[in-house]
């Protein structure tokens, strides 16, 4: 579904020039639960931003199906995002003045063929507080709403930068849950950042990064679910 | 320790540069405006104070109609009368080259020998008369300067009838005189009317007064009692028909000062509280946007040993910035506005040196002000962060609390769209911040009102004086009451095509032991002339017995229609006799009574007599006709209508322009700065929110459109809340404009209120495309970060 070659990506010039993507050589698959791995620094963060398509690398190209993500204009861009990715945050990132259910219509407003909110909402077990706004839930809730409204588009991938990052073992599990199911049940592409090794386990394809660039990569024969997971 | 937290004050207001910019602005025009207004006071007063002085300005002032010189000794001797200066005053009609129409004038006597005790003159330029002179005259500089006069230059007039030309010696300034206008005009009109000054001698022999006076100054002696001295005087001066004596604040040209600083101290007090008001509001958005930012910020430097005070008084001093800045404009401002006024007062009041006199308390309370209006608009943004406990000040915010909005909460929910509903929570989650917005943007809409309802009103004054009341093309004023078959004489002159006689005549009324000294004029049974209205609109017909007061006059008397007041004649036989109130008359400019032409000849016990005439006029024949009354001496002055109207247009009407002008521009300036500020901080603010829509799939046009709507929303509410403020603002601040000189009619028209929204829209619609450009701008990858 992704294919990356050759991606680097350079902040800045001269001297302070930081090299964030060292060559980056990466096919990604329908359907996959990818766990991304890697210490603070080492261009995961950078990745899922060129794969979202929030950002431009420097050399190197990458494409999604038959779109050109290196030379996509800005709403070739918007268009994409809004189709067919889900944009999964450490820190939710939910609209505050917006309820559960709204935050999820939010977007079914705009996808082509999108879950009702309810529908989205019920996925990650959330049915009974679809009224809340963000200030009257858990950070657990408030994830797995974040989760609702990324696949509530039915988008192909959904890209996850370190989705239980804020929360305690318990509230990440079920987070975890949730995603897995998504993964599971409508077939979407997941990617997870995160440098929690123990949730490589729950992954299809563990990928390390480290300076930029891939480390080494490795397949589970089978995923561990989510609820033994413990760190 | 300080040196590093003032590193971070400039890099914050680097930062926050277009919010600080539009504060200092706002500011600036306020205390321009408070400036401009109060050093315009103080040049005024202290400028006309040290003319009084300097050139000994009495303290009353007398007409007559003849008196032998003797008399001036007996007044000498009144009690209370420190000096006294005689001499006399004649009316003067003027040939001027090359001009069709003929100008008019007063000509006072100067001492044979030697300067006047009082009322002195100023020489501009030129020489003062030559002792035992003839044929010389001195001339007020606002006609020179209107007809081009110079020293040296030849005037040819009618005087008492002979025409005679004279030398123009100098060209002069007296304090009686800082205003010149037509006596009983309410605008100047230095074309056509003049002052000049001749010897004692010379006046004399032409009017066959030698030997008398018919003008009498005098000084009061210290503690002395004006109003005592004013009733000896009228008593003394009562056989030689003596027309009432009145003090300085009765003074023509002093009221007009003093009417002027008036309105001046309205200005200068009414409409900076408002910009200063809206300056604090817009301190306070910027500051509690700035504070809640670095609430993690406060917390560390808190945590690190910094006590409450260090960290109130860098906020502080952010504030300080902004009113140093807004303090700096608006002293440059006030300065450079404040002299362009003086240049445009130059043309109406006539002083020896009116300079911009820059009012060091005016920037001292511009200062206090302006300190005063940031620190209440900090204050209350800084004590909540520093109430703040640092170790919860260094969590990150939890997210606000909302609830469903009111329109919603009422069953509108389904009608509402997702960014109609995030802007609408968004509001009355933060009821404070909205209020003050609207109130912001209200005060600014209110602003516009002022300047173009003050413009209509002008118009309206003028319209209502030129077209409704006064119908006729020109007054002819005859050089003393005349028999009515002159009126005969007039008609016959070329090109007259109506013509009504006037009996026009000065007299005192008084009420309740009220008085005011006015013109009491005529109106003629079926006149279609000169007309009394009523505040319906509606003509007033004069009865053939009781009297038509200006509504004004009546206020300022306290008397109402049905009372009686007591009319005294200032001339003549000078008869007094009781008169009913029969209606009052809405007029504008001045305080007069009116009454039928009969009706005040029976009161004045005269047969059939005329003091002057209106005429309809062929504009076709208009030279000639002009050349003819040239050749009639009666007429002592003529009164062109176009020609006032002319003058007006280039004089008054443009510098009221210009002051208008000002106040538009200040409060269009206020408008843009109060709406840009709003949108650039819900900008600031949802920077976060605004990315994550973004970066989940919305188009920037649909994540403008939250912030647009919000600022649509907030317009909606503030405009016509503006208007009502506007309207209400501006009816206590024209209304104020009420002084017997002159009272402006509230106008307010479509324009004005077409005007005031079209501005406020313009000024939206520039912040909502600014706003959307900086979308463009917006960092979608920092949605990924951990929260500032």
């Amino acid at each position: 579904m992704f294919r990356v070659r050759s991606l680097t990506k350079l902040y800045g010039e001269g001297p302070t020039q930081v090299r964030a993507l060292a060559g980056v050589d990466l096919d990604l698959y329908a359907g996959e639960f990818v766990v991304l791995l890697g210490p603070s620094g080492s261009g995961k963060t950078t990745l899922l931003n060129q794969l979202g398509g929030l950002d431009i690398p420097t050399t190197g190209e990458i494409s999604y199906r038959d779109t050109d993500l290196t030379h996509a204009d800005e709403s070739a861009l918007t268009r994409y995002r809004r189709n067919s990715v889900g944009f999964i945050f450490q820190f939710y990132n939910l609209i505050p003045s917006l309820t559960a259910r709204e935050n999820v219509g939010l977007i079914t407003e705009i996808a082509r063929d999108p879950l009702p909110p309810e529908q989205a909402l019920a996925m990650v077990g959330l049915s009974a507080r679809l009224d809340h706004f963000p200030a009257q839930l858990s950070g657990g809730e408030q994830q797995r709403v974040a989760i609702a409204r990324a696949i509530a588009k039915r988008p192909e991938v959904l890209l996850c930068d370190e989705p239980t990052g804020a929360l305690d073992v318990r509230t990440g599990i079920v987070v975890l849950e949730a995603l897995e199911r998504v993964n599971r049940e409508l077939g979407t592409l997941t990617i997870v950042i995160t440098h929690n090794a123990v949730m490589a386990d729950m992954a299809d394809r563990v990928i390390h990064f480290s300076d930029g660039r891939v480390l080494s990569e490795h397949r589970n024969a089978t995923r561990v679910a989510p609820s033994t997971l413990r760190w | 320790m300080l040196a590093h937290l003032d590193r971070k004050l400039l890099r914050d207001l680097r930062r926050l540069k277009g919010q600080a910019a539009a504060v200092s602005l706002v500011m600036a025009c306020g205390l321009a405006m408070l400036i401009m207004a109060r050093s315009l006071i103080y040049s005024l007063e202290s400028t006309r104070a040290e003319y009084y002085q300097t050139n000994h300005f009495a303290d009353i002032g007398a007409s007559l109609k003849r008196a032998p010189n003797y008399v001036s000794e007996r007044i000498r001797s009144l009690p209370g009368v420190a000096t006294v200066q005689t001499n006399l005053a004649v009316p003067i009609t003027l040939d001027l080259l090359g001009r069709t129409e003929p100008a008019s004038g007063l000509v006072r006597s100067l001492p044979d020998v030697g300067a006047p005790e009082l009322n002195r003159l100023f020489l501009r330029r030129g020489r003062w008369l030559s002792p035992n002179s003839r044929g010389e005259i001195l001339v007020s500089e606002a006609f020179a300067q209107a007809n081009n006069l110079n020293p040296g230059d030849t005037l040819t007039a009618l005087l008492n009838g002979r025409r005679q030309a004279f030398r123009i010696a100098g060209i002069v300034l007296s304090p009686e005189y800082i205003f010149e206008s037509r006596p009983g005009a309410a605008l100047p009109d230095a074309r056509t009317f003049g002052i000049f000054w001749m010897p004692y001698k010379e006046v004399a022999t032409a009017w066959d007064l030698y030997g008398a006076f018919n003008r009498v100054a005098l000084t009061l002696a210290p503690g002395a009692h004006a109003q005592a001295v004013i009733a000896d005087l009228d008593r003394l001066l009562r056989p030689y028909g003596g027309l009432g004596a009145m003090g300085r604040e009765d003074h023509p040209s002093h009221i007009r000062i003093t009417d002027e600083i008036r309105v001046l101290t309205i200005l200068s007090i009414g409409f900076p509280v408002i910009f200063l008001g809206v300056a604090a509001f817009m301190t306070n958005a910027v500051l509690s946007r700035l504070l809640s930012l670095q609430r993690e910020q406060i917390a560390i430097l808190k945590a690190f040993g910094f006590t409450n005070y260090q960290i109130v008084i860098h906020y502080l001093k952010f504030a300080f910035v902004m009113v140093a800045t807004g303090v700096l404009g608006g002293v440059i401002g006030g300065i450079g506005l404040g002299h362009q006024l003086v240049d445009m007062y130059q043309l109406f009041y006539r002083f020896p040196d009116l300079h911009f006199r820059l009012d060091p308390i005016a920037v001292g309370i511009a200062l206090t002000v302006g300190l005063s209006a940031v620190t209440l608009g900090v204050l209350g943004a800084v004590r909540k962060a520093v109430q703040l406990p640092p170790a919860e000040a260094m969590r990150p915010e939890p997210p606000a609390h909302f609830r469903p909005a009111f329109i919603e909460r009422i069953g509108l929910a389904t009608f509402l769209s997702h960014s109609f509903r995030i802007a609408l929570r968004n509001l009355e989650r933060r009821p404070t911040q909205a209020l003050f917005t609207i109130t912001g943007l209200a005060l600014a809409t209110a602003l516009m009102i002022m300047p173009n309802t003050f413009k209509a009103g002008i118009s309206e004054v003028l319209d209502f004086q030129w077209d409704v009341v006064q119908r006729q093309d020109l007054n002819l004023v005859l050089v003393e009451p005349s028999s009515a078959r002159l009126a005969h004489e007039l008609a016959q002159l070329p090109g007259v095509m109506s013509l009504e006689p006037a009996r026009n005549s000065a007299v005192r009324v008084h009420f309740q032991g009220r008085s005011r000294q006015i013109g009491l004029r005529s109106l003629l049974p079926g006149g279609r002339h000169s007309r009394a209205i009523d505040s319906a609109g509606h003509e007033i017909y004069a009865p053939p017995h009781g009297v038509i007061l200006s509504a004004k006059l009546a206020d300022v008397l306290g008397a109402k229609i049905g009372d009686t007041i007591m009319l005294e004649a200032l001339e003549g036989r000078q008869p007094i006799s009781p008169m009913p109130i029969v209606a009052l008359a809405e007029d504008f400019t001045g305080i007069a009574a009116y009454m039928d032409l009969q009706a005040i000849n029976r009161f004045l016990g005269e047969g059939d007599v005329i003091t002057g005439a209106s005429i309809g006029l062929d504009s076709a024949q208009r030279a000639n006709f002009l050349a003819a009354l040239k050749e009639i001496p009666r007429v002592s002055s003529v009164a062109i209508k176009e020609t006032m109207r002319q003058s007006f247009r280039e004089t008054t009407a443009t510098s009221m322009g210009l002051l208008q002008s000002i106040y538009l521009t200040f409060a269009v300036i206020v408008a843009f700065g109060v709406i840009y500020n709003n949108a650039r901080i819900s900008l600031a603010e949802r920077a976060r929110e605004l990315a994550t829509l973004r970066v989940i799939g919305m188009t920037q046009r649909e994540v403008g459109a939250i912030l647009v709507v919000e600022l649509a929303i907030l317009s909606v509410l503030a405009v016509p809340l503006g208007l009502i403020l506007g309207t209400s603002l501006t009816t206590l601040i024209v209304g104020s404009v009420n002084t017997e000189t002159i009272r402006l009619p509230l106008v307010f028209t479509l324009y004005t209120y077409t005007y005031a929204i079209v501005v406020v829209l313009i000024a939206s619609t520039l912040s909502a495309l600014f706003v959307l450009r900086k979308l463009k701008q917006l960092d979608l990858i920092a949605t990924l970060k951990a929260p500032e």
